[in-house]
């Protein structure tokens, strides 16, 4: 039965999210697969996956020259290209690869990434930064409520008043005083 | 556009996002594709509804306020 190995843990024990390795992103791991075979299966390739919303988004393959029935393969794992990424509880695959590309055995387990500093990873960043511009937007929701009402119906802002034909009349006068009609007053 | 949908429209976007976050302060597992798409769609459903709520609330709120505004406006 092959087993795999992190940092000198076994990575059967932490086979669910609520038991993930604890790790820091910035550190590599060191990962050594065990497997012996009696029936003539071969390896030839050890894999790393690390999965999110079920696509691969890392992938680590260590290669034998020549395929072989038994034996430990190290492999190092530096998530150099995420570390200021990601962070939080992901899922890994462990795989041992046959030479024709068929996977003879794999282990899923559960790791939990910790950013620099606790924190400083750009995704929970910017997810923070979208939470308090939606939380403003939530909260100014409540103008939408005049605006919409403006436009589906009358101009409420000047209730109509006895003055306001009035006020008409003398702003359409002046022009008329001011050109007369070409007939004259008669 | 009313209160109501401009705040079930901030809801979505929240309840998206707040899943997502609490996958990266590790209170989530978004690793394998069909329980995060279900974690997701609950989030914009539940953000959604409480938008609505809220917004709707806060619109009848800011009516009522400017009402009364005018009617104790001096003339």
């Amino acid at each position: 039965m092959p087993y795999v190995t992190w940092n000198g843990v076994d990575i059967s024990t932490a086979s669910s999210a609520s038991s993930a390795l604890t790790i820091d992103l910035t550190q590599s791991a060191n990962l050594v697969y065990n497997w012996s075979t009696t029936s003539g299966i071969t390896i030839n390739d050890a894999r790393l996956q690390m999965f999110y919303f079920g696509f691969a988004v890392a992938t680590r393959d260590q290669t034998l020259t020549a395929a072989q029935s038994s034996g430990p393969i190290p492999l190092s794992w530096t998530p150099l290209s995420i570390n200021y990424v990601l962070e939080g509880v992901y899922r890994l695959t462990a795989s041992l690869i046959a030479p024709n590309g068929s996977t003879m055995w794999s282990e899923n387990f559960y790791v939990r990434g910790n950013a620099p500093l606790g924190f400083v990873a750009a995704l929970p960043i910017i997810l923070v930064v979208i939470m308090v511009y939606e939380v403003y937007g939530l909260f100014r929701s409540g103008r939408y409520a005049a605006l919409g009402r403006k436009s589906a119906g009358p101009p409420p802002a000047s209730p109509p008043t006895a003055d306001s034909p009035t006020v008409e009349a003398t702003a359409a006068e002046p022009p008329a005083e001011s050109t007369p009609p070409a007939g004259g007053s008669s | 556009m009313s209160a109501a949908s401009h705040g079930a429209g901030c809801g979505v976007v929240l309840g998206i996002v707040v899943v997502i976050f609490l996958q990266q302060i590790s209170y989530l597992t978004l690793s394998d594709l069909t329980p995060a798409i279900e974690y997701l769609a609950v989030g914009a459903v539940v953000g959604g509804v409480l938008g609505a709520l809220i917004g709707w609330a806060l619109g009848r709120s800011y009516l009522s306020r400017h009402a009364l505004a005018q009617a104790t406006a001096p003339k």
